[in-house]
């Protein structure tokens, strides 16, 4: 047999396999083995994990980061099913209007709700000046119930989206049939309902979960000395500045751990639950009068406003008029002027580090998704798995992997924005693959074929024919990795310095420092290019909702 | 126009053996039909032509070179897709046209053989229409356009009518043979549909468990089965049993003697005796066998009458089912399950085989 060249795809596959090894696996795996090396004499130990396990500090990190999980993830629960069983099974008007809300919500950087309660619930917030006018002393938002109250708000649009989409794809027939065999409504839902979107459910729950787990704004604003495992391994981080990180990492490991670990169980527990349905008997909204009709509205807009309140209060306090950092009573542009006049740079950074990214993703997640759907190899599927790798890794693990492995003076030394691009590029990318891969396996094999088979080589017939078909996948893809690329803060805050500030980290800095004038103009900055491109996937994607998971 | 040769090719996925030992040869500007039932092999013969699949051994010559070397976008075959595989997002036009510009043909040459072909295909007022502005037909035309106008050196289509409804699949078909013939362009052609294969083809290669049964012309399929599985596959067949006694050789269903329709040397171990349903003759009541008809004495099973003929199915005392293809007789088309017939069929259209799913023909 004659000898051929290695096509082009094999190629494209190599180098993406050296990339993902390179980027992904390599910081990982620095992050893991450090976490087994002890900080003074650089000896290989398991002291790391003891210290973790034996000293109160650390273990009390560690069951407030389950405590506050479980219970935001809970939270989310207990808003998400109602809320998409009553906007899918009952008449409700403005329905598009709570899935938009709810879709900003999800979208919106998480610290930023964080801060907007201290305004509304803080030690000087408004609802809490108005309680103390009575002489009522009410419960600041400080703490595990505050991180709780905001995780809940924040993730709950996770399990709506999830289980609103699933009951929409639940047969009409298994319930009538329910009901023919004798189920009180209330039976029918617990007994049929609830068994069949379970998967949803436990799928967004999941996705609450781990990214409860990971948060790091949140408990770093709202915790007043009530520590998570996200702010120990950043604390850690920060005093071990200079020698190894080894305390950052080892906190940082058993984060990841415990994100796999929920994820793993998850998955034992779908294995055993997979219902094929046919969509035979479409569901019917029912209509409601009445009380019921009143508390099913009531329910379901009060939830979606008192989640965009922050985002409201954050951008009503941008136009207040202030003083440096104290605000003078009406409105002005003040902080505006502030944030144009003192940090023109971190916005400049934030776009052009995100952007940068985003190129990147484009470029790769379309080569991937390509190999992951087409080329049917153990390659392919080692890459398929790799895009999940990022959904579970915190962001403190991957900057403090990118800074061991990285930082320059090491065998690829980078400078500070490099890696911020590779950073966001690395933990977004599988933003741009899902998307893209959703598109791509609507195309049928057999359009790249035809091209081949006309004379196009494989990359003529990949830009000129595959390219244009999977475009709006790419598209949204790429809209999606843009808006969490630009609202990263956790792997910035490790990475940063002087010259690369960027938005979410000046944001942090000024919650700290008090200066809410212009954490809330910046934040606006933010929302303001988060909803421009929320619109455009809106404009884009086939199906609106689906298409922000 | 081009001489297609294969020699000694084999594809195997895993241990799986999806073609094994095929050796065909396809004459300059023929009309070449593989068939056979779905994982036969057939597609995957047909797209290792075409590049696609690389075979693990064997050669494929076009005009005496190998191909083997050449990746499938330099091979110069076109290929018709089953599901069309119209560029969604092009023109008619631009979707004809593709082919050309990737040969870098100059611009005034596009346009004219582009036009040409569009009317060869009757598409010609279509240039500027979108794909999804197009019937399935239509849209199947397009691709038969796009695979001629770089005049290919062969032609694959892999089952291009199978998505049609079945009035445009009898249309299509004639106007394809029509367009292979005044082009003379060398075709291979896949199938499941064996009257599509018979109809269109000048040879008919039967494939089954990734080997070829028989290639020959569509009589010689029909009249002269190499065996048993293609005596079954193309057109169908009642299979009765025969006894062996020494050198006697009996019909199981009547006792009738059928020694002098095989030598003895030419007898296995194990045989069985083919008649085709259309020469089958089904009599009300008992009939005699005559010097040259043999006679089965059955009970009608189901008659059922389909307009110009009626089909019979009658069980044999011996317990097996024949079925009969004939003029449609008001006496036999009233007659009640379980009513006796005799069956008669010209002893000289009896055929033997070999007793086992691929066996031999011996007469």
């Amino acid at each position: 047999m004659m000898k051929r060249r290695p096509d082009f795809w094999t190629v494209v596959t190599v180098l993406i396999i050296v990339t993902l090894v390179v980027l992904l696996i390599v910081p990982i795996l620095r992050v893991l083995l450090l976490s087994f090396v002890d900080a003074d004499t650089g000896a290989w130990t398991f002291g790391n994990y003891v210290e973790v396990f034996t000293r109160n500090y650390y273990l009390t990190g560690f069951k407030n980061t389950l405590f506050v999980g479980l219970l935001g993830t809970l939270g989310a629960c207990l808003l998400g099913i109602p809320l998409a069983f009553f906007t899918a099974r009952f008449h409700l008007r403005g329905r598009a209007w709570i899935s938009t809300l709810a879709i900003l919500v999800l979208v919106a950087p998480p610290f930023i709700g964080a801060y907007a309660w201290i305004m509304i619930l803080g030690s000087n917030g408004v609802v809490t000046n108005f309680f103390e006018g009575f002489g009522i002393e009410i419960p600041t938002i400080y703490g595990a119930h505050g991180i709780i109250l905001v995780f809940t708000l924040k993730l709950f649009p996770f399990v709506f989206l999830m289980t609103q989409t699933a009951l929409n794809a639940v047969n009409k027939s298994f319930e009538d049939a329910a009901e023919n065999l004798g189920c009180t409504p209330w039976q029918r839902f617990t007994k049929i309902t609830l068994p069949l979107v379970f998967p949803a459910i436990s799928t967004g729950a999941i996705i609450c979960f781990v990214l409860a787990i990971a948060d790091f704004g949140t408990p770093a604003i709202l915790g007043r000395g009530f520590r998570t495992l996200s702010t120990i391994a950043f604390a850690a981080y920060r005093s071990e500045l200079g020698g190894l990180p080894t305390m950052a990492v080892t906190v940082s490991m058993i984060m990841m751990a415990i994100s796999m670990l929920a994820l793993f169980a998850q998955r034992r527990i779908l294995s055993r639950r997979r219902y094929a349905s046919s969509l035979t008997n479409l569901p019917v909204k029912q209509k409601l009068t009445g009380w019921r009709n009143v508390a099913v509205h009531g329910f379901c807009h009060g939830v979606v406003l008192l989640a965009m309140l922050p985002t409201l209060v954050v951008v009503y306090t941008s136009f207040l008029k202030t003083n440096g950092p104290v605000f003078v009573g009406g409105f002005g542009l003040e902080s505006y002027s502030r944030i144009l006049r003192d940090t023109p740079e971190a916005i400049g950074n934030s776009f052009l580090f995100a952007l940068a990214a985003v190129v990147l993703i484009t470029a790769f997640s379309s080569l991937i998704s390509y190999v992951i759907v087409r080329r049917d190899t153990a390659a392919s599927g080692a890459i398929d798995f790799l895009m999940m790798v990022p959904y579970l890794v915190p962001g403190v693990v991957m900057a403090i992997g990118f800074v061991t492995t990285f930082r320059s003076g090491s065998f690829f030394g980078l400078g500070t924005a490099t890696m911020l691009v590779l950073l966001y590029f690395i933990r977004r990318l599988p933003y741009g693959v899902r998307s893209t891969t959703s598109s791509l396996r609507q195309v049928k094999p057999s359009m790249e074929e035809a091209a081949i088979n006309l004379g196009a080589p494989p990359l003529t017939a990949f830009l000129k024919v595959t390219i244009p078909l999977i475009m709006p996948g790419l598209i949204v893809g790429s809209l999606m990795s843009f808006i969490t690329a630009i609202n990263e803060l956790s792997g910035t805050l490790i990475i940063y310095d002087a010259g690369t500030l960027t938005m979410p980290v000046k944001i942090y800095l000024a919650v700290l420092d008090g200066e809410f004038g212009l954490a809330a103009a910046l934040s606006t900055v933010l929302l303001l290019c988060t909803g421009v491109c929320v619109y455009a996937v809106f404009r884009f994607a086939d199906n609106r909702d689906s298409a922000f998971l | 126009m081009a001489l297609v040769e294969i020699d000694g090719l084999r594809k195997l996925y895993g241990d799986v053996v999806a073609l094994s030992d095929i050796s065909i040869t396809v004459p300059s500007g023929s009309f070449y039909t593989l068939l056979g039932p779905s994982g036969c092999g057939k597609t995957t013969l047909l797209r290792t032509i075409a590049g696609f699949h690389n075979q693990n051994a064997g050669q494929i010559r076009v005009d005496g070179t190998s191909i083997e070397g050449l990746p499938a976008y330099r091979r110069d075959v076109g290929m018709v897709f089953q599901d069309y595989a119209i560029f969604p997002h092009l023109s008619v036009y631009d979707n004809v046209a593709f082919g050309l510009k990737q040969r870098k043909v100059p611009s005034a040459e596009i346009k004219s053989r582009v036009g040409e072909v569009l009317e060869v295909v009757q598409l010609g007022a279509f240039e500027q229409r979108m794909p999804h502005e197009l019937s399935g037909g239509q849209q199947q035309r397009v691709g038969l356009a796009r695979a001629i106008v770089i005049k290919p050196k062969v032609l694959l289509m892999d089952e291009p009518l199978s998505n049609l409804d079945a009035r445009l699949r009898v249309d299509l078909r004639a106007e394809l043979r029509r367009i292979q013939q005044d082009l003379g362009i060398t075709t291979i052609y896949v199938t499941h549909d064996q009257e599509e294969a018979l109809a269109m083809s000048d040879t008919v290669c039967v494939m089954y468990g990734g080997v070829i049964q028989q290639a020959a012309s569509p009589l010689d399929i029909y009249l002269r089965p190499a065996n048993r599985f293609v005596a079954t596959f193309v057109g169908a067949n009642n299979f009765l049993g025969v006894d062996q006694n020494g050198a006697d050789l009996t019909l199981r269903a009547s006792g009738a003697d059928l020694s002098d329709l095989l030598s003895s040397a030419q007898r296995p171990v194990a045989i069985t005796s083919a008649i085709r349903p259309e020469a089958m003759h089904v009599q009300a009541g008992e009939a005699a066998a005559s010097a040259d008809r043999v006679a089965i004495p059955a009970s009608i099973k189901e008659v059922s009458f389909i307009g110009r003929e009626m089909e019979v199915f009658a069980i044999t005392k011996s317990g097996e089912i024949l079925k009969s293809v004939d003029r449609p007789d008001p006496a036999i088309i009233g007659l009640t399950p379980g009513s006796p017939v005799t069956l008669t069929a010209p002893r000289n259209e009896i055929i033997f085989f070999e007793d086992s799913e691929t066996g031999e023909r011996l007469t």
